[in-house]
């Protein structure tokens, strides 16, 4: 959590937002039906679908509207202006490019995707040590520059994959090659594991982290989804080269 | 007669349960890896029961409960190892006990403390299974006597003092989180009209919001972020010695352990409010009252006991509001309220016609769960312990996958993690600007019914608000909810202040005999 004299100036931006939020919900909520009739039912106001909404919406803007009233009583006009004016200038860059965002950035990167771009179109199990290799070396070695390094390669292997997708190239290559998105992904990890190690290669306890990495990385991902897939019967999001294999040798008849 | 007939069921749910090595398996399992979730340091509990509610989903209903129930009391007292052998508390609900149970570690009394710790935590959580037994009936009683503006006033009193309470910073942050809670349960269609709210033409938004992956995301993702963007690391682990369950410690303090008890029991009531408030409540009640209160924070042996015994009973507080009125007591409650609606059970006043034994089965497993806790404790503390030495970036990650496949997996929609993500990252963002979550949480379990209650009342009475005050259990809910607002006000708080300072003067004045 922020400090004190910080979370005061947050909170006149953040209830801000929350009235913005709470005007917004009352000005859908207007739109619903309310003494008209929807579906051939005649409304009257207390049974209206806009009820809730309505309520929730004028709560949402006077807290808003208190919240901001109290960050901007305590603050002071002058510390707004000064606030203002470092939103405006270079030290928010220096902020926003700082070690512990990076570590944010880095872990929000990774979630998304995995979510969004990896999880529905590769599949699960590539996907999954495609998410936790770089995780964990990214954040096991505890150096920032390192980590900077990995997140510059792992995003640029990222908008690879979106432009990949995007421009439909994953179709053609299927009628080529089978399996084309998770063949490409494991060149990927491949190339990624070869740009961390020449990062690493010359400090032992560092190689050994790596070891550990990649040792995890693979494990987990057999573990957690063998229980889902095979005991629990979930299928997986997308099910593809490797899930293929196993599904194989599962169902093989010794 | 009743009573001896819900005794048989009670004993014949324990035989049920003890005679099945399947249960048997799952409630060990269950209790070490709750206890596991509660030492690593950034897991929780209530992560433990969100990831685990997951697995559950094929599961009979018994056995779901049976896993869920045993990961929450293993989760609640795990967190006592890291709070004692590392002094970072595992969870929030330890933090207490890490004030004198790290300083007797430091005394070379670890295995005394953990001891302790094992003990009261099962004596704790027998103690609120008893009260879980007993108060339930009575509880029953009333809320079965409740309208729709009783049930609607109850969501909103819920929401209020979850946000009122849990509040790192101003209340008002609270009570935001809370109603952004109830608006995110607006959204889908109104179940009277069947009209979209909110759903911007988007058909998976139809059914509105699944509750378990935003539990997930609200309370997972932030803190896997939050670990490793602060790199929080562990340090020296204390060594841990033999460890002795403390028997004659617990019997020269019943005292206290009874108190403790109530304590928990009581905040675990409160909606929304965890185990963290009643351990600290307990610590303050024990401090207040010991003979020695400077003592406490340099390795006060009755400090451990009572903030173990009162988080522990927490868990059995919190269950029965959530078991008879369908309000979660606390967060891991919460989750097992969207556990138990993925298993077709409706928590709320009329659970005991649907499914008339479920809480005597609750208090049965409660009962093995903390016996079960108790041996693990006693046995695989230093094993267990070992844990402690996993660094956060490898399991992390790990925690982060199962996040999302166990949000996946409910329902097998991966619409799920559209939806987990960006309430996950939003509330990471929230607990960063000193918002609680907790209430945005109970806000979108209790949303349903508030909307639901609210109107179905007002087409009892075609529009009229005038029963709220007619009727006794909603005017004494409107009136405790106006002064928790009014409250807030500083001229209100002054004018409190003073009057209880008056009166606190007068009594002392008051001439003896």
């Amino acid at each position: 959590m922020l400090d004190k004299a910080t979370l005061r100036k947050a909170d006149i931006f953040s209830g801000a937002v929350v009235f913005l939020l709470g005007l917004w919900i009352v000005g859908q909520a207007f739109r619903m039906p309310m003494k008209d009739s929807f579906g051939g039912v005649m409304n009257v106001w207390y049974v209206s679908p806009a009820l809730l909404p309505l309520f929730i919406g004028g709560i949402l803007m006077l807290l808003g509207f208190m919240l901001s009233r109290t960050g901007l009583k305590t603050v002071g006009s002058a510390e707004l202006k000064n606030t203002l004016q470092w939103l405006g200038s270079r030290r928010l860059l220096w902020f926003l490019t700082s070690d512990g965002s990076m570590r944010f950035y880095a872990a929000s990167i990774l979630f998304l995707t995995l979510v969004f771009l990896n999880l529905p179109r590769i599949d699960f199990f590539v996907s999954a040590v495609f998410f936790l290799f770089p995780f964990i070396t990214m954040f096991y070695f505890y150096d920032d520059f390192l980590l900077k390094k990995l997140l510059a390669l792992y995003a640029m292997g990222a908008a690879a994959f979106i432009l990949y997708f995007s421009l439909g190239i994953d179709a053609v290559a299927a009628s080529l090659v089978p399996f084309g998105a998770d063949m490409l992904a494991i060149c990927f990890l491949i190339i990624y594991g070869v740009y961390a190690w020449k990062w690493i290669r010359r400090d032992p306890s560092r190689r050994r982290k790596y070891r550990i990495a990649i040792t995890m990385a693979i494990l987990a991902p057999f573990f957690i989804g063998a229980i889902f897939k095979y005991f629990l019967m979930v299928p997986m999001p997308k099910e593809g080269l490797i899930v293929a294999v196993l599904d194989y040798l599962w169902y093989l008849e010794f | 007669m009743i009573f001896f007939e819900q005794l048989g069921t009670y004993f014949q749910m324990l035989v049920y349960h003890v005679s099945n090595p399947v249960h048997l398996a799952i409630l060990f399992g269950s209790v070490l890896l709750g206890i596991i979730f509660g030492a690593l340091p950034g897991l929780t509990s209530t992560l433990g029961v969100a990831l685990l509610t997951a697995i559950t989903y094929g599961m009979d209903t018994g056995s779901a409960m049976l896993c869920l129930l045993a990961i929450y009391v293993g989760g609640t007292y795990g967190g006592s190892y890291s709070s004692i052998l590392i002094n970072i508390p595992g969870t929030a609900a330890s933090a207490a006990s890490a004030l004198d149970g790290y300083p007797l570690a430091l005394k070379g009394e670890a295995g005394r403390a953990i001891g302790l710790s094992t003990t009261s935590s099962a004596i704790g959580t027998i103690i609120s299974m008893l009260f879980l037994v007993t108060v339930s009936p009575i509880v029953l009683h009333f809320a079965l006597q409740f309208t729709s503006f009783e049930f609607f006033l109850l969501a909103f009193f819920g929401i209020l003092i979850s946000g009122t309470l849990t509040t790192p910073d101003l209340v008002i942050k609270g009570w935001i989180s809370g109603f952004l809670g109830l608006f995110l349960a607006c959204v889908g269609r109104d179940r009277l009209q069947f009209y979209p709210r909110f759903t911007f033409g988007i058909p998976e938004l139809d059914s509105g919001i699944e509750v378990v992956p935003v539990l997930i995301g609200a309370f997972g993702i932030p803190q896997i972020i939050q670990v490793l963007r602060e790199r929080i690391q562990i340090g020296d682990v204390q060594k841990l010695q033999r460890i002795t369950p403390e028997f004659k410690t617990i019997i020269r303090n019943i005292p206290k352990i009874v108190r403790s008890a109530l304590i928990g029991v009581g905040v675990g009531c409160v909606p929304g409010i965890g185990e963290d408030i009643a351990a600290w409540v307990s610590y303050g009640a024990a401090k207040n009252t010991s003979k020695h209160p400077e003592n406490f924070g340099k390795g006060e042996i009755t400090a451990v006991l009572s903030t173990e015994v009162a988080n522990n009973a927490c868990v059995g507080g919190a269950i029965i509001p959530l078991l008879n009125l369908g309000i979660p007591g606390s967060p891991p409650a919460a989750m097992l309220l969207g556990a138990l609606m993925l298993h077709g059970v409706t928590p709320g006043p009329m659970i005991t016609f649907e499914h008339p034994t479920f809480i005597i089965e609750c208090a049965a497993i409660l009962l093995l769960a903390s016996m079960c806790m108790w041996v693990a404790g006693m046995t695989l503390a230093k094993q267990v312990v070992k844990v402690l030495r996993i660094p956060a970036p490898i399991f992390m990650p790990i925690v982060g996958m199962l996040c999302i496949i166990g949000s996946y997996s409910l329902g097998i929609n991966i619409w799920n993690l559209y939806l987990m993500l960006p309430v996950g990252i939003i509330s990471y963002f929230m607990i960063e600007m000193g918002y609680p979550i907790a209430p945005l949480v109970i806000g979108v379990i209790l949303g349903p019914m508030a909307d639901e209650n609210l109107r179905r009342a007002l087409m009892v009475t075609q529009g009229s608000f005038w029963p709220i005050l007619t009727r006794p259990v909603s005017l004494a809910l409107v009136l405790i909810m106006a002064w928790m607002v009014l409250i807030q006000i500083p001229f209100v708080r002054n004018w409190k202040n003073r009057a209880v300072a008056k009166t606190v003067q007068l009594f002392r004045n008051k001439p003896q005999g």
